[in-house]
């Protein structure tokens, strides 16, 4: 007992010894990074494998270019651990990537850095920018974001099938419903076995057709969820009437289910089972790699009427800095940089993606790429829209996304779903 | 040693116990104690992880009432956990009298039943995406080869409950081995005098081991109400889409209270809504345990309170 208490101290002391030495190792660690040289910044970003190393290769020119900030760029797909991270008052990272519409929500909660003093500063124009995909950036007038990169929609159809059944591609609704019909194939037994118009995000298909039948989701302002607005009413109800009422939700269900994987090889549309679909930019690039027989066109998405002609939706990839970020001005020099026109082209090229500057549209870096025209000049479109990026905007997806899943599957009426939907948003 | 050193070496040592339990001591302090009494006060706040909390009183626990989502979360829960709890004790009570059968290589019988827990849950719930695939899945292929229907599992709302019980009950070793160690320590003169007494392998079960292993299943059933009560990981991995973005599987079939709990705090980022129904969840939990053990009084049968 006695022993073991006497040599309790020495043990003791040792603790206290490592303590002090690991303390001492800490402060020479911080020290180190604090000396003069360049200032260091964390960029963090979702993209991982080609993506990433297209975006390594715009960091690497930017260190190249001048020596006062030097990026670290690091890819962290997890954005659970990219929200959390800015909760704190000392965050990991100083730059990082989204979407459009997480802006608002993370703008009214304080987790942006406002950037309009440094855009200012390093003298971005705005005006540069296709105004559908700056509305994103915007919350209560300042702005929290830039677009990296953008998407729109266009209608792409399989050229052979419509030649087959004698359908030229559809310029109004009337068209586009009546060129389903005829693409439309069922067996004997009423299974359909080849679909006029494919679905594969039904989130992406049933905005865009709303806004191509006049609609809005958001109001006038912009400001107010409006999914009940009786021109998304006519435009579930066109997609209801053309496919779901006439095919039954049951068979196209039973189709849908036996269809391959997105974008792969067995793509329904690579493979003729979907003989239209309405699809972002990305797919120029990918067809031509997975299916490079396929005979494809594409067409501006078929308006209601004729004011709605080249109707798309348009959604964001975006930059932006946390508010607990130490190195703002850092950061925003490096944000300047990549909006900048060389290392926009070169990152939004090697994603397959459209560049977010009007003026980078007609570049001929671009001209590389089948069909890449009919998207990119959706984007100046006067009526090109985006969905609001609003403090509700999370869970405004999330319930539209349930109603447009009644309708596809038929057990809710465009507006019962719809209407539902405005239930929930009056307690946002 | 004089009494003096004595009383202090007595002190010495509770200061030493507990230096020792210091780390549970503070862990259980920052880590559990707190963080609940916290909850209980974020849940009467607007919260959102990131700006001060502001006083709602009730609202939060008012606006359950009338959330159709949260209704719909309960009531999946709910039928989970009616429809799982009893398959789990009946599946693993049968199978636990299959492992008890004196047949060769029943080690390894055992060994494979219980093997499913090891998988890390993450691994097993992307393991059965894929298996209940309508196209590439080798659940439907299986059931093809039977000529039986072949649902499409995660597509279709009626088949997304029975695909999270199918992977709920795939790591049901666990209780099936605890059931076994319980059934082996059945005296078996209590089985000789049944036979004595003409009693059938029904009789045995229903006047013998039912008996003898009810505190066991009293255990296991209060055990897997809760785990039920609290599901997560599973439909979350079975309905998760892309990046941080909320899902429940079609027509919210597969979203369950701890799920919509999980969206409501960090995607919709309403953590004081988050709070109440993680109150709401314990009080139903409490409830519910409470009227299992008051109602064990009537089937569960303690060895030493009888004969």
């Amino acid at each position: 007992m006695e022993t073991r208490i006497t040599r309790r101290r020495p043990l003791l002391r040792t603790v206290a010894l490592a303590g002090v030495a690991a303390a001492a190792v800490a402060l020479s660690g911080c020290s180190g990074g604090a000396s003069s040289g360049p200032t260091t910044i964390t960029f963090s970003y979702l993209w991982g494998g080609e993506e990433a190393k297209a975006l390594e290769k715009v960091i690497a020119d930017f260190n190249k270019s001048q020596s006062a900030i030097k990026v670290v760029g690091v890819s962290s797909p997890d954005a659970q651990k990219q929200l959390t991270s800015m909760s704190s008052s000392n965050g990991s990272f100083d730059i990082s990537d989204n979407f459009g519409n997480t802006v608002g929500s993370w703008a009214s909660k304080g987790i942006l850095a406002p950037l309009d003093d440094y855009l200012k500063t390093e003298k971005v124009d705005l005006d540069g920018f296709a105004p559908a995909a700056l509305d994103q950036m915007k919350y209560e007038g300042k702005t929290y974001a830039l677009p990296i990169a953008v998407h729109t929609q266009q209608l792409m159809y399989n050229k052979d099938l419509l030649d087959k059944a004698g359908v030229q591609p559809p310029t109004t609704m009337d068209e586009l419903a009546d060129a389903v019909k005829k693409l439309t194939v069922t067996d004997a037994d009423g299974a359909i076995t080849q679909i006029g118009l494919g679905n594969p995000s039904a989130s992406t298909l049933f905005t865009t057709l709303g806004y191509a039948f006049g609609g809005t989701w958001d109001g006038k302002n912009g400001k107010t969820p409006t999914p009940d607005d009786p021109k998304n009413v006519e435009a579930l109800d066109w997609y209801a009437k053309t496919l779901t009422d006439t095919y039954g939700a049951d068979k196209i269900a039973t189709f849908t289910s036996g269809l391959g994987q997105y974008m792969s090889a067995q793509d329904p549309f690579y493979t003729g089972k979907e003989a239209m679909v309405i699809d972002g930019e990305w797919q120029a690039v990918n067809i031509p790699k997975v299916a490079p027989n396929l005979n494809w066109g594409v067409v501006d998405i078929p308006a209601a009427s004729p004011e709605l002609a080249g109707t798309t939706q348009v959604t964001t990839s975006t930059l932006f800095i946390p508010s607990n970020s130490k190195h703002k001005a850092e950061a925003a020099k490096f944000l300047a940089y990549i909006v900048g026109d060389k290392p926009m082209t070169d990152f939004t090229l090697a994603l397959g993606n459209l560049p977010s500057k009007t003026s980078l549209l007609t570049a001929s870096a671009y001209g590389d790429i089948p069909h890449f025209d009919s998207w990119l000049k959706a984007l100046t479109s006067k009526n090109a829209k985006s969905l609001a990026s609003q403090p509700y905007s999370a869970q405004y997806s999330t319930d539209l996304a349930t109603a447009f899943d009644d309708v596809v599957r038929g057990v809710a009426s465009p507006e019962k779903a719809l209407s539902s939907v405005a239930d929930k948003a009056r307690s946002y | 040693m004089s009494l003096m050193t004595a009383k202090r070496g007595a002190r010495r040592q509770t200061l030493l116990g507990l230096a020792f339990a210091s780390p549970f001591i503070i862990g259980a302090a920052v880590f559990i104690v707190w963080p609940v009494i916290a909850s209980a006060g974020y849940s009467f706040t607007d919260f959102n992880l990131f700006q001060a909390p502001s006083w709602v009183g009730l609202d939060n626990y008012a606006h359950m009432l009338q959330d159709s989502t949260f209704w719909k979360a309960l009531a999946n829960t709910l039928f989970l956990t009616v429809t799982g709890v009893p398959l789990t004790i009946a599946i693993s009570i049968l199978g636990a009298h299959f492992l008890n059968l004196p047949v060769r290589g029943q080690p390894l019988y055992r060994a494979l039943v219980y093997l499913p827990t090891i998988v890390p849950i993450v691994v097993g719930g992307y393991l059965w995406r894929w298996l209940l695939n309508t196209q590439y899945g080798f659940v439907n292929y299986f059931l093809g080869l039977l000529h039986l229907p072949q649902p499409e599992w995660l597509e279709q709302p009626a088949w997304g409950k029975p695909a999270i019980l199918l992977m709920c009950l795939w790591t049901i070793g666990g209780t099936m081995i605890i059931y076994l160690a319980a059934i082996k320590d059945v005296p078996s003169e209590l089985y000789e005098a049944a036979e004595l007494d003409g009693a059938g392998w029904w009789g045995r079960f229903r006047f013998i081991t039912w008996p003898t292993i009810s505190p066991v299943t009293l255990f296991q059933v209060i055990v897997t109400v809760i785990a039920y009560l609290q599901i997560f990981t599973q439909p979350y991995l079975l309905t998760q889409t892309r990046l941080n973005e909320a899902s429940g599987g079609p027509g919210q079939s597969m979203i369950s209270y701890a799920m919509y709990l999980y969206q409501n705090a960090f995607v919709f980022l309403k953590m004081g809504y988050a709070s109440a129904m993680a109150w709401v969840l314990f009080l139903i939990t409490l409830v519910i345990t409470l009227l299992l053990l008051w109602s064990s009084k009537k089937w569960v049968h303690y060895g030493s309170e009888r004969s």
